[in-house]
């Protein structure tokens, strides 16, 4: 195994000195922040801004009171309709009977959210009247509210919310960190080895080529999972610094002990089989160029499974799912975060599922590095 | 006459619908400058990757120093050091870590990695950019480098495919010069060229292939016959004369 040793030595050298990887790696440790500082501003923005409903008519008494009280602004408009398009979030004309009109463009998110508020607020404005109207008349207000819910959370609302924002967030970056950190160093070590003609050379010692290539997947594991590492620790810190608003204020967020080692574990079983699969690519590349077409599709088959959580975010599948590359990493880091505990059968067949991937994708790189047209097309 | 250390029989290659060597023989031995001549597409590449391993022969038998290339391909490549026209070096690596890999990856161990490394960076006067990334060497000071990493495990025989074909005069030369010592310290030298006038000024015996056969072997006069110079024999063995 020493020939192992010797060319993942080598490779870690060459990788470390490759602007290209360098700068992956500090990307991806920038990027996160970046994207997290900017999503808990828009966030808080979004959660303490005032919207503006332009409206006509006479508003009805105490219900000024309770607009400006949840963050909506009242201003009297000409029109509601016209200025609910550009002018104003929502417009509403307040009829004569206590018929309101409202207007809004579902395509604009403030209209939306601005709707969301009147409506709450009209709903506790009317049981309000209600309320006192029917003590006038001697009646309880409690005959309106014959059943009472009482919530009992069986786990923190804040932690729940961290969970949910960690289990979309922390899968993607880990997955796409695994990939474009070690994406430049694979193909370096295989294609870029044949365009710098030194793949012969390399052949021509007498070291066994599947431990030339032990080391190269080696090397190349290494430095994915540098860049997953920077990309999440990064991540960490920068949630350590900002916020973000829930129900309950401002949260930061945290992640849950039991998540952190099924992490480091899948990063590790992603980072094998990808190395191996994009080093059987590269081999079969030509150059460093033909490489990046044969692997920038890679990317996008990846990050298809790992978006399902996003639009399915209560997926809940069979065991056999866990067959599927990717798809089952996310899935068991998604059941790590939010539940805080491992479920050792989706883990060994995610373990299983990746180990054969990689071992697959090895002993493909190894038929392509051992065949002759490696030397005779080129 | 010594034991061949190279020794092809019947050598028989076909590379995608090419049939590009039909049955040549020859053996070259230590202590001699082997030519290994012929046109472009004559099959003298094929042949070294085959000697050295990289390619296999369909049928025939290649041995290097005793060893068959089929049966122990790692012995072959453990006494064999190749140096071709396509000077690739490491770019991101000193002179000095190529020359390093190569000597590790050959084997080459303890003590015996230093004073080997030391001892070709001083033989092929390397030192004054040893510790230069091999980047910003030049073609001379990379082929320097290539062929430093070809011989620094010590190998029985030394190939030369092309050396000079795009260096200048003077890193040519020195190559050359390289070829001559080597001989004289006992090596096997075999020497591809398409260069009629390195080979008569360099080599002891030469086999000339055109389209996968040999159409001449022996020493260079004897190849060179009544012509004045090697290269009216070699026009006249492939036919364009």
């Amino acid at each position: 195994m020493r020939a192992v040793w010797i060319v993942y030595r080598k490779e870690l050298i060459e990788i470390l000195r490759d602007r290209r990887t360098l700068m992956a790696i500090a990307i991806a440790a920038l990027a996160t922040p970046l994207v997290l500082t900017v999503i808990s501003q828009v966030a808080t923005r979004t959660a303490t801004q005032t919207y503006t409903i332009g409206y006509t008519g006479d508003i009805p008494i105490g219900l000024d009171v309770l607009v400006q009280a949840t963050g909506l602004k009242l201003e009297p408009v000409a029109d509601p309709a016209a200025a609910a398009k550009h002018q104003v979030d929502i417009g509403v004309a307040f009829q004569t009977g206590g018929d309101i009109d409202e207007y809004y463009d579902p395509s604009r998110q403030s209209a939306q959210i601005a709707s969301t508020r009147l409506e709450t607020i009209l709903g506790q404005y009317d049981a309000a009247q209600a309320a006192v109207a029917l003590k006038s008349r001697g009646i309880d207000p409690g005959i309106l509210t014959p059943l009472h819910l009482v919530a009992h959370p069986l786990s923190s609302p804040v932690q729940a919310a961290s969970n949910a924002f960690l289990s979309f967030f922390l899968p993607y970056i880990l997955i796409t960190m695994i990939i474009t950190g070690g994406f430049s160093a694979a193909l370096d070590s295989t294609a870029g080895e044949r365009e710098r003609k030194t793949l012969e050379s390399l052949l021509l010692t007498p070291a066994p080529r599947s431990r030339l290539l032990l080391g190269k997947i080696a090397a190349v594991t290494s430095i994915s999972l540098v860049a997953a590492v920077a990309a999440i620790v990064s991540m960490f810190v920068a949630l350590s610094q900002v916020a973000l608003p829930g129900s309950a204020g401002s949260n930061h967020i945290t992640l849950n002990p039991v998540a952190v080692p099924v992490m480091i574990w899948v990063a590790l079983l992603i980072a094998i089989s990808f190395s191996s699969v994009t080093l059987a690519l590269g081999t079969l590349a030509k150059s460093f160029r033909q490489g990046q077409a044969y692997v920038t599709p890679l990317y996008f088959i990846t990050i298809f499974p790992a978006s399902i959580i996003l639009f399915i975010p209560d997926f809940n599948p069979s065991l056999s799912y866990y067959l599927i590359p990717i798809l089952n990493a996310v899935l068991v880091l998604r059941d790590a975060i939010v539940h805080n505990a491992v479920e050792w059968a989706n883990l060994a067949v995610t373990t299983v599922s990746l180990v054969g991937t990689g071992a697959l994708s090895w002993y493909a790189a190894l038929r392509l590095f051992t065949r002759e047209a490696l030397l005779t097309r080129s | 006459m010594t034991e061949a250390a190279v020794a092809v029989e019947r050598l028989e290659k076909t590379l995608g619908k090419n049939k590009v060597l039909r049955g040549i023989s020859f053996s070259a031995q230590p202590g001699e400058i082997f030519g290994l001549l012929g046109p472009n597409g004559a099959g003298k590449t094929t042949t070294l990757r085959i000697i050295s391993t990289l390619l296999s022969p369909e049928s025939g038998t290649v041995e290097v120093v005793g060893f068959d290339t089929r049966k122990a391909p790692e012995e072959v490549r453990r006494r064999i050091g190749v140096v071709t026209a396509d000077i690739g070096v490491y770019p991101r690596l000193s002179a000095r870590e190529n020359i390093v890999y190569f000597a590790r990856l050959s084997e080459v161990r303890g003590v015996d990695l230093k004073r080997r490394v030391d001892a070709v960076i001083e033989r092929l006067d390397i030192r004054s950019f040893a510790d230069q990334r091999a980047e910003s060497l030049s073609s001379g000071q990379k082929q320097k480098v290539a062929i430093a990493r070809a011989i620094v495990h010590d190998p029985e025989v030394l190939m030369f495919d092309e050396p000079t074909s795009n260096l200048d005069v003077l890193a040519s030369r020195e190559v050359r010069e390289f070829m001559v010592e080597s001989r004289g310290r006992g090596k096997c030298v075999i020497f591809s060229t398409h260069v009629m006038h390195d080979a008569e000024r360099l080599c002891d015996r030469i086999t000339i292939l055109h389209e996968g056969h040999v159409v001449a072997s022996g020493t260079t006069a004897e190849v060179r016959g009544p012509e004045p110079e090697l290269e009216d024999a070699f026009l006249d063995l492939v036919g364009a004369k």
